[in-house]
């Protein structure tokens, strides 16, 4: 009857879902240089939580949802630590944090990466099981599978403090229910760079450890400066960053920092048209007609030559150069402390020739046998 | 009334288990009682963090009935098992019964073995009110409460009343016309759930678990607001089951039994169906249990409502509790698919050994 018409349309939506959960496991033309990241992680991260084009700004989230370009941290912060303190994190919420948490728990990978370099991953109690990066993080208890919070977990650990994605990442019910639960929930999602180094400060504050995140937040910047001055006088490319390929084509929404990115490393981003969703369509990807396609799901064993492949493709001015370059996805589009050398790696696939140190993080992947 | 059980033929293809069952319904609710309060103890003692059974026992003792424990256990377990699972294991309770209840209540009502809780389009109701929730920019969150619950509960009876309304300037024969009425409402419906999702962007994923159904966000407050709807609701239906019997037997005898037959049936379809749209608004669309416990029961008991439907209520809040701790165990599945693949099986073999001689 009419529930079975609803059955369909689920199962045709259970595969949009699950094509987007794990984009680039659709097109394995070729196995990763290397296997130690988990092969699902960066995409998710997106394209899960806004699956299709859309004008809707998140309604879900807190009804002011202004990312707050700075974090607020209100008793001054100058010494190391003072607590209790009340951050205002990207979603416009007041979090009190009563003393210095001292068992953390982080639903997104990228918070995991940032507790860890701020020198706080030995109070993290539980984590995701995309977290990848540094490798010990992976030895947390896992409260987030798939992208299934485990709220009995997070109960059991009771943690002082937890760290959440903004932007459907961590669904917003979840939040609420950890916040009725008792729990300071901090959300962050960043929507330009200079949000992902202000969520740093965010999470510094949040944790106690400012003067960390201010030497971090002053290191990438100075990484982000010698990108920049790099790029300077360089011409600007059209540049598509893809984040996955298949069942759709996965690149950077309007209002994400990954667009940000393309920017400031010398390229001019063509985005998905829309404010939050990571899906464009092959005719708005045609028509921006791309002179560099820079392939972030290399990781996942999406490589040049398969791109010319595609039908529809080869209109493109990159595709007929062979301006295809592959990066390693995880420091590109991880709002995290790494994010300077993805910076940098996109700046050399975009500019192979400029002025720039090589990074000093990430995989290489797609690596043609070297000819001379 | 018992007088549609008695003119049925009793088969010989029924297992003599089967047949020795059907004459003590008492024993069958003894025992669905008693499987309810193993899936009740079950459902607080097993999840993702495990809590020994003594604790559980004791944790719900102490803070409910009043035992003077000593308290051994950690603070978090009991925040576990008193606000994390034991509103999560009523609500699944109230849920079966309320759907399995409304199921039996719908194919009685409608003489359709077809029928279920959403036949009428509670379900594309609910679902297109959930939908729309979920798009618009304003969210109010009230104990627990969100725009979804509402929308929901508000679309599902929006959903039948209008296709009781519409169905009754039809000029068909009146059972036949609100049957394909609710199939026509319940289609537009759905064509404007899919419309509302494709407009959904970065929402698309919240719509789609509501449609799979779940417990895994079940609090408190809704347990307070809901449970109250469904035992109304399910107080009048029971209470009714004469009647039910009655209108099986077509509308022209239940008129000659002295049955007000139009003001009855409005009866037992709004009660159905509001305890259908608090059970929907709750836990999202969960599809089977409404369908096939009622027909599990039946194949069991026969068709005398008076068994029939306080046993669909025991035996669908077992179910449904055993089905969410199933889908709990390995993380977080949508109960919904639970519900149906072990429950589909069963059916089948009853349906088998019942070869001859079923009939609703």
């Amino acid at each position: 009857m009419n529930t079975r018409t609803i059955g369909i349309a689920s199962a045709l939506l259970a595969l949009v879902l699950l094509g987007c959960q794990a984009p680039p496991a659709a097109t394995p033309t070729m196995a990763p240089t290397q296997t130690s990241q988990a092969p699902t992680e960066a995409p998710t991260v997106a394209p899960t939580s806004s699956p299709t084009a859309s004008p809707t700004d998140e309604p879900t989230a807190s009804p002011t949802t202004e990312p707050t370009a700075s974090s607020t941290v209100e008793p001054t912060a100058s010494p190391q630590a003072q607590f209790p303190r009340t951050v205002v994190d990207d979603e416009g919420t007041s979090v009190t944090i009563e003393s210095e948490p001292q068992s953390i728990v982080s639903l997104t990978p990228a918070n995991t990466e940032t507790l860890f370099a701020l020198g706080a991953g030995d109070r993290l109690t539980g984590g995701t099981d995309f977290d990848d990066y540094p490798p010990e993080a992976a030895a947390a208890p896992d409260v987030v599978v798939q992208v299934e919070v485990l709220t009995e977990q997070i109960v059991d650990i009771d943690p002082d403090l937890i760290l959440a994605g903004g932007n459907n990442f961590t669904p917003p019910a979840e939040i609420q229910r950890l916040r009725d639960l008792g729990f300071p929930v901090v959300v962050t999602y960043p929507e330009t760079v200079d949000e992902v180094l202000a969520d740093i400060e965010l999470v510094g504050a949040a944790v106690g450890a400012d003067e960390e995140a201010a030497t971090i937040v002053a290191a990438m910047e100075e990484r982000i400066a010698q990108v920049t001055d790099a790029v300077a006088d360089l011409p600007q490319p059209r540049v598509f960053y893809e984040i996955g390929y298949l069942p759709d084509i996965y690149g950077p929404a309007d209002d994400s920092f990954t667009a940000d990115m393309v920017s400031l490393a010398g390229g001019e981003p063509i985005t998905t048209g829309d404010p939050v969703s990571f899906v464009i369509p092959l005719e708005r990807l045609v028509d921006e007609d791309p002179e560099i396609i820079v392939l972030g799901d290399a990781a996942y064993g999406v490589c040049p030559d398969s791109v010319a492949e595609r039908p529809g493709w080869d209109e493109m001015t990159a595709v007929a150069n062979d301006a295809i370059v592959p990066v390693d996805d995880i420091i590109v589009t991880r709002p995290a402390p790494r994010l300077g050398e993805g910076l940098a790696a996109l700046a050399l696939a975009i500019h192979p020739d400029a002025d720039l140190a090589p990074p000093t993080a990430g995989t290489s992947y797609c690596e043609v046998p070297a000819t001379p | 009334m018992s007088a549609g059980v008695a003119a049925r033929p009793r088969s010989a293809a029924r297992p003599a288990w089967l047949e020795a069952l059907r004459h003590r319904p008492l024993l069958l609710a003894v025992t669905g009682l008693v499987a309810l309060a193993f899936a009740l103890v079950a459902g607080l003692a097993l999840g993702n963090v495990s809590i020994p059974i003594g604790d559980t026992v004791a944790i719900i003792g102490h803070n409910l009935l009043g035992w003077p424990a000593e308290v051994t256990w950690a603070a978090s377990a009991e925040t576990i098992v008193l606000e994390l699972r034991l509103p999560r294991v009523i609500t699944a309770m109230a849920v079966g019964a309320a759907l399995s209840l409304a199921g039996a209540t719908f194919q009685g009502l409608l003489r359709n073995p077809l029928a279920d809780p959403y036949v009428l389009g509670t379900a594309s109701g609910a679902a297109l009110g959930a939908a729309i929730a979920l798009l618009v920019p304003v969210q109010f969150a009230l104990l627990g409460f969100g725009l979804l619950h509402v929308l929901a509960f508000t679309g599902a009876l929006l959903a039948v009343a209008v296709v009781y309304r519409v169905s009754r300037l039809g000029g068909l024969n009146s059972l036949t016309s609100v049957l394909l009425t609710g199939y026509a409402i319940g289609s537009l419906l759905a064509a404007g759930l899919a419309m509302t999702m494709y407009l959904s962007g970065s929402n698309l994923r919240q719509i789609f678990f509501y449609l799979l159904g779940s417990f895994s966000l079940a609090s408190w407050p809704q347990v307070v607001v809901g449970l109250p709807i469904i035992a109304i609701g399910s107080v009048v239906i029971l209470s009714r089951a004469r009647i039910l019997n009655g209108l099986l037997l077509g509308e022209e005898t239940a008129a000659h039994l002295g049955i007000d037959v139009r003001r009855e049936r409005l009866l037992l379809l709004g009660a159905a169906t509001l305890i259908t749209a608090a059970a929907v608004a709750l836990s999202g669309l969960i599809g089977f249990v409404g369908l096939v416990i009622p027909h599990l029961v039946r194949l069991v008991v026969g068709p005398n409502a008076r068994s029939l439907l306080p046993l669909s209520v025991i035996y669908g809040a077992a179910f449904m509790a055993v089905a969410d701790l199933i889908a709990r165990i390995p993380g977080e599945l949508p109960v919904g698919i639970v519900t149906a693949i072990i429950g589909a099986p069963f059916f089948l073999y009853l349906l088998r050994t019942n070869r001859a001689g079923y009939q609703l």
